[in-house]
């Protein structure tokens, strides 16, 4: 059935490039899935196959407290830094796609910064204002910079939801006397719910994430990816995979939720098409 | 990267000069203050006046130890991107072939890397390459090799790592342009009597030209600004111009250096992105121009 088709060329081709695609793909996926079947070892080092079958990686993480507080400092700054760019950002967004001032363009542009620059620019960048002006080591330094990590993201996704949503319905809003705020808050925000879910979750996973800036700015605070990091570098700590299990499994929830969350959606815009 | 789709609707109403503009001003106090302002001080930084105005960038360019990281990341960009190219294009070229179920697993494979940690795939290649790691161990079962290779702490290791977590960003960009070429026109010029080997270099090719190269460009800047594996799996014996940087930081605590370096990094990033912008551009136009004779 390949050699039909005259795009595919001759099978012995079509078996090399696929062998070395399959190859490929697989290169890409196991590294990203290797420490699962390691977190569960119960040998001492980190051999594969893991030997045997045990818990003892996951106890040992949730009884030192290093590791729980850092966990702690992660998840407070995730939270914080999610939020304050899911509200800065969705407000960017929605102004650059609805408003018309001068130089809106480049403004667009520039919240897209933090994606393109290299992380550590911006980390030394951060790091040599953050020394002068005391924000070394706080936690308000951080929340800063990681919500500046998270703007690009929901600028993106907002503005496209922002985009894709109907205008008139705004401006019937208005003509009925609703003011510029009243609309934000009673049409849009409601209607463009699953996409804020979805912003502050991406918000939300980049900070949880975040490694780079964080080892550079944080001083004594300590967040999971940082420890993970000097843990990495220092030794070979087989707690790091039942770290890393827990990371994925957080990752794969957050997806799911996502990918729920875009449904609904699906299902309101098919309701609201519905003209009963 | 694609640029965000965000444009001005048009529809209905007489617009304002400063229309919704007070609402980007929280946005733009975050954005100044953690990325715009500490990006611009960078350069009075690296002037602060130590013998000369210049004399941070005085030593980055005439200090061999500094030239000689430049050079070594640099280099290490190029093989990153090329290797991309080699394993990445066939890779493309075979998802975008592929039936439309095939097709989403394929994509979830290149992608569900995306969602895992960098941290938790750079320690997965130290599970793999160690001495007593993975590859070792099945090597010398084998019987292929009599004692461990050492992948890790030494450039090999590096680029394994680093072309892993990149080669993604090629990938997807390039299956994207694949799925979006016109399988007639290779028809076309099958039916009209090329080989396979000429309706691919001459047809199919120059098509994916435009994205290859931005993809390529993409690779070598992101290996250029990367840190977090070349800095794992390197164990500081694989010198990189972001592992120097946090040397002058935190080690030498030569901050003028480490803005000059900075700046230095922030301007080829910003360039070879243009470049690279101008130089797909160009290979559009030359197509258009060989269509139009």
């Amino acid at each position: 059935m390949a050699s039909k088709d005259p795009n595919r060329g001759s099978l012995p081709f079509q078996v090399l490039l696929g062998s070395w695609s399959l190859l490929g793909l697989f290169l890409l996926l196991a590294p990203a899935l290797v420490v699962i079947p390691m977190s569960f070892s119960a040998g001492d080092s980190i051999g594969f196959p893991p030997q045997g079958f045990s818990l003892r990686w996951y106890s040992k993480l949730f009884s030192d407290p290093l590791w729980l507080e850092a966990l702690r400092t992660s998840v407070i700054l995730a939270l914080a830094s999610s939020t304050i760019a899911l509200i800065v950002g969705s407000l960017a967004a929605y102004s650059l796609v609805r408003g018309s001032y001068v130089g809106r363009r480049v403004i667009q542009a520039s919240f897209m910064g933090p994606m393109i620059i290299p992380p550590v620019v911006i980390a030394v960048a951060a790091y040599l204002v953050y020394a002068k002006i005391g924000l070394l080591g706080r936690m308000e330094g951080l929340i800063l910079a990681h919500s500046t990590l998270a703007l690009p993201f929901i600028v993106m996704i907002m503005g496209n939801a922002v985009n894709s949503f109907d205008v008139t319905i705004e401006q019937a809003a208005k003509s009925l006397g609703a003011n510029k705020l009243t609309v934000l808050r009673r049409v849009v925000a409601p209607a463009l719910t699953p996409h804020l879910l979805v912003s502050w979750l991406f918000a939300f996973a980049v900070s949880f994430d975040e490694v780079v800036m964080t080892f550079f700015i944080a001083g004594r605070y300590t967040t999971i990816p940082k420890k993970m990091f000097i843990t990495l570098r220092n030794e070979i700590d087989p707690t790091v995979t039942a770290v890393s299990t827990l990371l994925i499994a957080v990752t794969l929830v957050i997806g799911v939720v996502a990918v729920f969350a875009l449904q609904r959606r699906l299902l309101t815009v098919v309701g609201a098409e519905n003209p009963s | 990267m694609s640029a965000p789709q965000v444009s001005g609707s048009r529809v209905g109403g007489v617009r304002h000069r400063h229309e919704n503009s007070s609402l980007l001003i929280p946005g733009l106090v975050v954005l100044g203050l953690g990325f715009l302002i500490p990006l611009a001080l960078l350069l009075p930084d690296s002037l602060k006046p130590d013998d000369f105005g210049f004399g941070a960038y005085t030593r980055l360019f005439s200090e061999s130890i500094y030239l000689r990281i430049v050079g070594n990341t640099a280099r290490l960009g190029l093989i990153a991107a090329i290797t991309c190219l080699i394993f990445g294009y066939p890779l493309a070229l075979w998802i975008s072939r592929l039936g439309p179920r095939a097709k989403i697993l394929a994509l979830v494979a290149v992608i569900l890397p995306f969602w895992v940690s960098i941290l938790v795939r750079t320690y997965s290649w130290i599970v793999i390459l160690g001495q007593e790691g993975m590859l070792n161990k099945s090597l010398m079962k084998l019987g292929v090799i009599g004692e461990p290779i050492s992948f890790l702490y030494r450039e090999l290791g590096v680029m394994i790592g680093t072309i892993n977590i990149l080669a993604p960003f090629f990938i997807l960009p390039m299956v994207a342009t694949m799925s979006s070429i016109d399988q007639r026109l290779t028809d076309a010029a099958l039916s009209l009597g090329a080989s396979r080997t000429q309706a691919f270099w001459r047809v199919y090719f120059p098509l994916t030209v435009p994205s290859l190269i931005s993809s390529f460009f993409l690779i070598f800047i992101l290996t250029l600004g990367f840190y977090v594996t070349p800095a794992i799996l390197g164990g500081g014996r694989v010198p990189m111009l972001a592992t120097l940087l946090e040397y002058l930081v935190s080690v030498a605590v030569d901050w003028p250096l480490a803005a000059a370096l900075s700046f230095f990094l922030l301007l080829a990033t910003l360039v070879l992105f243009l470049l690279a912008a101008l130089l797909a551009k160009v290979s559009r136009i030359n197509r258009w121009r060989e269509k139009n004779g």
